[in-house]
């Protein structure tokens, strides 16, 4: 729809204005409020222009603050994170499009279902399993009577018990089981010419060969757009990071921020400080994008150039 | 003629096939029992419509299709149950299926160096086979960047490198334009006459088979409908099916009716004189009718119903008892809309088949 009216392209302009202000004037206010001082809040509220505080307010967040070794997390978080989805995507969408298996299209199925029930979903039962990663086997062995023969046999039932919570692996392992990125390879692998498995086949190079020389290289930009997408999930979690983890030693940085609000009633947040902290907390992930845009569009619009 | 090309000449190996099947469940097979045997050194084109189970075909000889039962020899080797690297076999796909991230070089030379050659023999090998396919100065090039016609030369290269006893293309020409078919069809003609490699290449395409073919294996449900010389095809083709299959416009099929004597249309009108009592199905050639000319058979009236001009030729449909026959005339050949035409059918080039089963009946009306 390409319209020429003069009024049609000032309407236009003017939604788009709004739309801009809509998403940069917050981002403003975080600016202009991380670079005044405390007192200056105190004074007068969010401030509407900037000031001259930054760097004592991003010190102030080195010095005072867990926000460093909470980015340290993240990052650990994040790229884990992205590089787990990247190679498990990988081996399960090739072991989908490539092998004839029993059940693939339920198999499948499942894996996208993951996309329909994220963590936030079922956040409660993810939980339940992190606190003890062997429940599900328990409550098997429950379920079966085998326990009931065991306890008979040696005394006592079998209750194994082993907590993941508060860790790295289980701040991941949760975010990792996600059916986007094996999806997105599905998707890129079909629109490769289906002859060129029997082609490297014929050449003598048999699956695992296949997949390192011909498709690993192929998949080169869907690769860096999935790590790229998953990084910045993993970067910008919430919920699970809050409930996994326990110590401040092991939060994110989204989750070290927010706790930086006093918990008390009655005192001001160093709204300044807080601010601060979250525009250095956004520029790894923004580093990112900037690094890897181009991948970004390539790999999602999924042609093969 | 080059080291590659004797050394392809001395891998040629044989392809017997014994009572192989396909079948993916009972209800759907796709290839009966088959035998067939394919000498060394020799252009066979298995030809059908498609779903015939040609391409199966190709793939259990390649290896990519398991093989439900029966056994395939290259040479004197069972290779059955081999996998494709160890059959020596190599395969041109339809869509060439070159590898998209490698040079030209390096998706010629990928399968020598799955198989551990060393770098300068391989360097050696590749040259020779670009050079051979005058493809010499684009080894450094993506297949991205090249025409139609280099990329199926590259996908050739690839095959031949290997030196492979056999060589197996899968529709390989279908992709192409008119002008650049039939190009790669005369070199690829050019390229069997000069290494001798033994190849079978399947095509739903009759000029393909026609033009490239020592012999052309014609598949029907899986199963084999004739196999012989292009000549021989033509000429005596052993089913309605294959005359159906083969020449364009395809052979004249009518249903005709024996009363003893004479062979009868279902209007009465005598096309040929036979001892033969019950019914068949009488096939004739285009271009074998002749026009209110003077032959050695029966006329018989029909109406014309309408005319292409092909140039070289003209195609007139006519009207003979409520079934149309298509006669090839030489181009210009006055004759006016709407006309009777008296057609004349030569004894000598009729073919008989049996109604039921569709089969030829060879010797019908004296020595064919």
């Amino acid at each position: 729809m390409i319209e020429n009216a003069r009024s049609l392209n000032i309407a236009a302009s003017l939604i788009l204005l709004v739309g801009m202000l809509y998403i940069l004037g917050p981002l403003y206010l975080t600016l202009a409020t991380a670079s005044q001082s405390y007192e200056f809040l105190l004074r007068n509220g969010l401030a509407w222009y900037p000031g001259d505080q930054f760097l004592n307010n991003a010190a102030r967040i080195f010095t005072e603050t867990r926000i460093p070794i909470q980015m340290f997390n993240s990052l650990a978080v994040a790229f884990s994170l992205a590089i787990a989805t990247c190679i498990l995507s990988f081996l399960s969408a090739y072991a989908i499009v490539y092998f004839r298996i029993r059940w693939a299209g339920v198999a499948f199925a499942l894996i996208l279902a993951t996309i329909m029930l994220p963590v936030d979903i079922r956040v409660i039962t993810t939980y339940q399993v992190a606190s003890n990663i062997f429940s599900p086997i328990n409550a098997l062995l429950d379920v079966t009577g085998l326990n009931g023969v065991i306890s008979e046999l040696f005394g006592a039932p079998v209750q194994l018990e082993l907590s993941v919570l508060n860790t790295h692996f289980g701040l991941i392992a949760p975010l990792a089981a996600h059916g986007t990125g094996t999806f997105l390879f599905r998707q890129f692998f079909r629109t490769l010419p289906g002859d060129l498995f029997k082609a490297a086949r014929m050449d003598g190079a048999g699956p695992v060969r296949f997949m390192f020389d011909i498709l690993l290289p192929l998949s080169r930009t869907s690769f860096a757009a999935l790590f790229v997408l998953t990084f910045l999930s993993g970067w910008t979690q919430y919920l699970w990071p809050l409930v996994a983890s326990s110590t401040p030693d092991m939060q994110t940085a989204v989750v070290g921020l927010a706790r930086l609000l006093p918990d008390s009633d009655g005192t001001v947040p160093d709204f300044p400080m807080i601010m601060a902290g979250a525009v250095i907390v956004s520029l790894v992930p923004l580093l990112m994008i900037a690094l890897l845009q181009r991948y970004l569009v390539q790999g999602l619009v999924l042609s093969e150039k | 003629m080059n080291a590659i090309d004797t050394a392809i000449r001395a891998a040629a190996a044989s392809i017997t096939v014994k009572g192989l099947t396909k079948a993916y469940d009972a209800q759907t097979v796709v290839i009966p029992p088959m035998d067939v045997e394919l000498k060394a050194g020799e252009f066979t084109v298995v030809l059908g419509p498609s779903g015939c189970g040609k391409s199966t075909l190709l793939q259990m000889i390649a290896g990519l299709e398991r093989v439900s039962g029966g056994k395939i020899l290259i040479g004197a080797r069972e290779v059955q149950d081999l996998e494709p690297k160890h059959r020596g076999c190599a395969m041109v796909f339809q869509n060439y299926a070159l590898y998209p991230h490698m040079t030209v070089f390096e998706n010629m030379a990928y399968s020598l160096k799955v198989a551990g050659m060393q770098k300068a023999e391989r360097t050696e090998r590749v040259a020779a086979v670009a050079k051979m396919l005058g493809l010499a100065d684009y080894l450094q090039r993506k297949p991205g960047q090249l025409s139609g016609g280099q990329r199926q030369r590259v996908a050739i290269g690839r095959a031949i490198v290997r030196e492979p006893g056999v060589l197996l293309f899968d529709e390989p020409l279908s992709n192409l334009d008119a002008q650049l078919r039939h190009d790669m069809r005369v070199e690829l003609a050019d390229l069997h006459r000069r290494i001798g490699a033994t190849t079978v290449f399947v095509t739903h395409d009759q000029v393909e088979a026609m033009t490239l073919a020592d012999r052309i294996l014609i598949l029907n449900k899986g199963r084999i409908e004739q196999f012989d010389t292009p000549k021989a095809i033509y000429h005596h083709p052993a089913s309605v099916f294959v005359a159906k299959f083969i020449g364009a416009p395809p052979m004249n099929i009518l249903s005709v009716t024996g009363d003893g004597s004479a062979l009868r249309l279902a209007d009465g009108q005598v096309v040929a004189n036979a001892p033969l009592t019950g019914a068949y199905q009488l096939g004739l050639r285009p271009e074998d009718i002749v026009v209110d000319g003077k032959a050695d058979g029966h006329a018989v009236k029909a109406k014309l119903r309408f005319r292409e001009d092909l140039g070289s030729h003209s195609v007139l449909a006519a009207d003979l008892g409520g079934s149309i026959v298509r006669i090839a005339t030489p181009f210009g050949a006055e004759i006016a809309d709407q006309l009777e035409l008296h057609l004349n059918f030569p004894t000598s080039r009729l073919h008989l088949f049996d109604a039921a089963t569709g089969r030829a009946i060879p010797g019908a009306f004296g020595a064919q």
